[in-house]
């Protein structure tokens, strides 16, 4: 058998392993290599922090609170503005090591356009589009929930710009998968799924919420069912159309990846995993190229979407309750 | 290219003692080389204090000996995190990130570093005055402050200071066998302390020196948020540097997440800093204002 690649084709971008750091855990691409033993060329590509066309703040502390399996987080898209990253930051990368995709949130559908224009003339080899963000009042989730205008802001970006795109999708939402059809319909090349669910944690003596902007989005181990769920369900309307996924939420070992990708996704994001192990992405590499090993599969995309359903038993008719 | 390029060490160290002190004090002493040849005053490390945790808890160095790849951390207990560790026992590996944040750097031409520490904010203290030892030129002086019992046996002190209320001669052993002059304050009326606050003995030193030796004064402080907003309001009195060490809840500890900001005033305006790898040691007006 072929020795195993871990390199893979994600809508035209060649990435050399699977993993993609996911946006707003890694700043813009550069903080983790403080930590001695990471390197970026163990990674396929790298979402920088989600960048608005003017510069943020973000929210007030905490930003930040531990949950049982994961955490909530509020940082409110903190940025330098896209004009910065672009002259100031992405000249620094080195685009050598790794593929880095700009992710983008705007206040308006012509905004997201504007933003996305921008990053066109930029060295960035794809733009995620965030419409799931639930952490700003004026942007994010308010789009993302609703098909019609998800499809207004793909479609906007559509226009601005011939890199990829990839949009990140909502698990705050009824029907993901229509939503995703709707994307598709306007022009998306991939999507990622999924973003931070929403939730809230209480200081009982206080009795106020821990999290200055009183909620924030839920992630890490905790939120990886309905993510895996999330993913099988948007995969089933990305299939037919050769979309890849960026499957995504709580991955935190190789057989979570691997998960991932049996039920759809073709590159696997890691975010909150990090903060406990920086060094998580060489463990989960190798441990992706043991099970290909394991099961003779020399190709990464030919494990993409292998989920084999149960049957329901024929006396008992299928019921979610 | 990050300047700071493989300066944070993952480092899995083993616990050579944990002593339990009164008030759910704890020291943990770690053989943890890499951490401790880089380690400065100030810095902190990412402790992993159990694999059911989603984050590291960030806890400052109090010592580290590079000649046997040692460091030692002080802890209260405070919730699930801080628990854990606290039972952890010796010969136990434990995780570590470090070391982490930009240090207290003393300005050279200040001879007379005032270390005031709070609580668990004395560790970096600790840390600052064990570094001037060797530099005899800096006449430190140290002002700590406990609510509950002080994690070490409150000596008598052999050394004079001017200006110190009477009775007020209780002093840490360590520092005071470094030859470093020191002095505890509490509000719980602990024999030998001053019975009032930090900023009130930092006041009777400031006020028993000449102007000139005053000028050479540079405050450095870390400790509960009210009392390093109190030595920020002193600093500010005396027109006198100071330098703070912030806490805030922190996921990633090393720059990425952007979840231990807090508000800090720059030139071109208010700016969200991160604690972690920005800080944690701030100018004291950049916190409070000038
Ligand atoms: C740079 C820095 C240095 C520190 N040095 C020390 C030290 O030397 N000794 C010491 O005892 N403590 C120190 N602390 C505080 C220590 O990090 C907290 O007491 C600890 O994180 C509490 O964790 P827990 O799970 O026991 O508490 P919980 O309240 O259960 O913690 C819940 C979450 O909130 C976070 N959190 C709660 N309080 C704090 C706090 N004050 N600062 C940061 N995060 C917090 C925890 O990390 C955790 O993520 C330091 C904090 C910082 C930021
Ligand atoms: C601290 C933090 C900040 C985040 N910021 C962004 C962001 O700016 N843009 C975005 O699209 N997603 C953001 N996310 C969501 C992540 O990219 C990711 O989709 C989510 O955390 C699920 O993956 P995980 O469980 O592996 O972390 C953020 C997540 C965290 C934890
Ligand atoms: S804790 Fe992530 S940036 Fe400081």
């Amino acid at each position: 058998m072929e020795k195993p690649s871990l390199s893979v084709d994600f809508c035209g971008i060649k990435m050399e392993t699977p993993i993609v750091l996911l946006s707003g855990c890694v700043g813009f691409g550069e903080e983790y290599t403080r930590v001695n033993g990471y390197s970026n060329r163990e990674i396929g590509a790298i979402c920088l922090k989600g960048t608005t066309l003017e510069p943020r703040l973000g929210n007030t502390p905490h930003r930040i609170i531990e949950t049982p399996g994961g955490m909530i987080n509020s940082i409110g898209l903190q940025n330098p503005g896209a004009e910065h990253v672009i002259n100031n930051i992405l000249p620094n990368l080195d685009f050598s090591e790794t593929r880095y995709i700009a992710n983008i949130s705007g206040s308006s559908v012509e905004e997201y356009g504007e933003i996305a224009a921008m990053f066109d003339d930029s060295p960035v080899d794809s733009i995620e589009i965030n419409i799931s963000c639930p952490n700003v009042k004026d942007g994010g989730a308010v789009f993302g929930n609703d098909p019609e205008v998800s499809a207004r802001v793909v479609e906007a970006c559509r226009k601005a710009t011939t890199k990829p795109l990839i949009t990140k999708l909502s698990p705050n939402q009824t029907d993901i998968a229509n939503n995703a059809q709707h994307c598709i319909d306007a022009g998306t090349d991939a999507f990622a799924v999924i973003n931070t669910l929403m939730g809230m944690s209480i200081d009982i003596d206080r009795r106020r919420p821990i999290i200055g902007n009183n909620q924030g989005g839920l992630s890490g181990p905790a939120i990886k069912p309905v993510a895996l769920l999330k993913v099988h369900q948007v995969y089933q309307v990305c299939k037919d159309h050769n979309i890849p996924i960026i499957g995504q939420g709580g991955i935190s070992n190789a057989e979570d990846a691997i998960e991932f990708i049996i039920a759809g996704a073709t590159t696997i994001g890691i975010g909150t995993a990090l903060f406990s192990d920086p060094l998580i992405c060489s463990s989960i590499n190798s441990g992706i190229e043991e099970y290909m090993r394991k099961h003779q599969t020399s190709s990464l995309s030919d494990l993409t979407g292998t989920l084999e359903l149960n049957q329901a038993a024929p006396a008992t008719p299928s019921c979610e309750c | 290219m990050n300047p700071d390029r493989d300066s944070i060490f993952k480092e899995e160290t083993t616990i050579l003692e944990h002593l339990h002190l009164d008030g759910d004090q704890h020291i943990l002493k770690l053989n943890s080389p890499d951490i401790a040849s880089t380690a400065l005053p100030g810095s902190f490390v990412h402790v992993e204090c159990g694999p059911q945790f989603t984050l590291r808890r960030p806890i400052s160095i109090m010592r580290a000996d590079k000649n046997s790849g040692t460091i030692e951390l002080l802890y209260k207990r405070l919730g699930r995190g801080t628990t854990a560790l606290s039972e952890r026992e010796v010969g136990e590996p434990l995780s570590l990130l470090g070391p982490i944040g930009r240090p207290f750097i003393p300005h050279p031409e200040r001879k007379r570093p005032l270390l005031i520490g709070g609580g668990v904010g004395m560790p970096p203290m600790v840390f600052i005055a064990e570094s001037l030892r060797s530099d005899s030129s800096y006449q430190p002086f140290a002002i700590l402050g406990s609510e509950v019992p002080f994690p070490f046996p409150v000596t008598p002190s052999q050394m004079v200071i001017p200006g110190m209320p009477d009775g007020v001669i209780g002093s840490m052993p360590l520092l005071e066998d470094w030859g470093i002059p020191n002095r505890l304050a509490s509000l719980q009326g602990y024999p030998g302390t001053h019975d009032g606050y930090v900023t009130d003995l930092a006041r009777h030193w400031l006020d028993a020196l000449t102007v000139e030796e005053r000028s050479q004064v540079e405050l450095f402080s870390c400790g509960p948020h009210p009392m390093l907003e109190a030595v920020a309001t002193l600093a500010r009195e005396y027109d006198l540097p100071c330098q703070v060490s912030l806490e805030e809840f922190m996921a990633c500890g090393v720059g990425g997440c952007a979840g231990c900001v807090v508000q800090i005033e720059t030139p071109q305006g208010p700016a969200m800093k991160r604690v972690c790898v920005d800080g944690p040691v701030f100018e004291a007006t950049a916190v409070f204002g000038a």
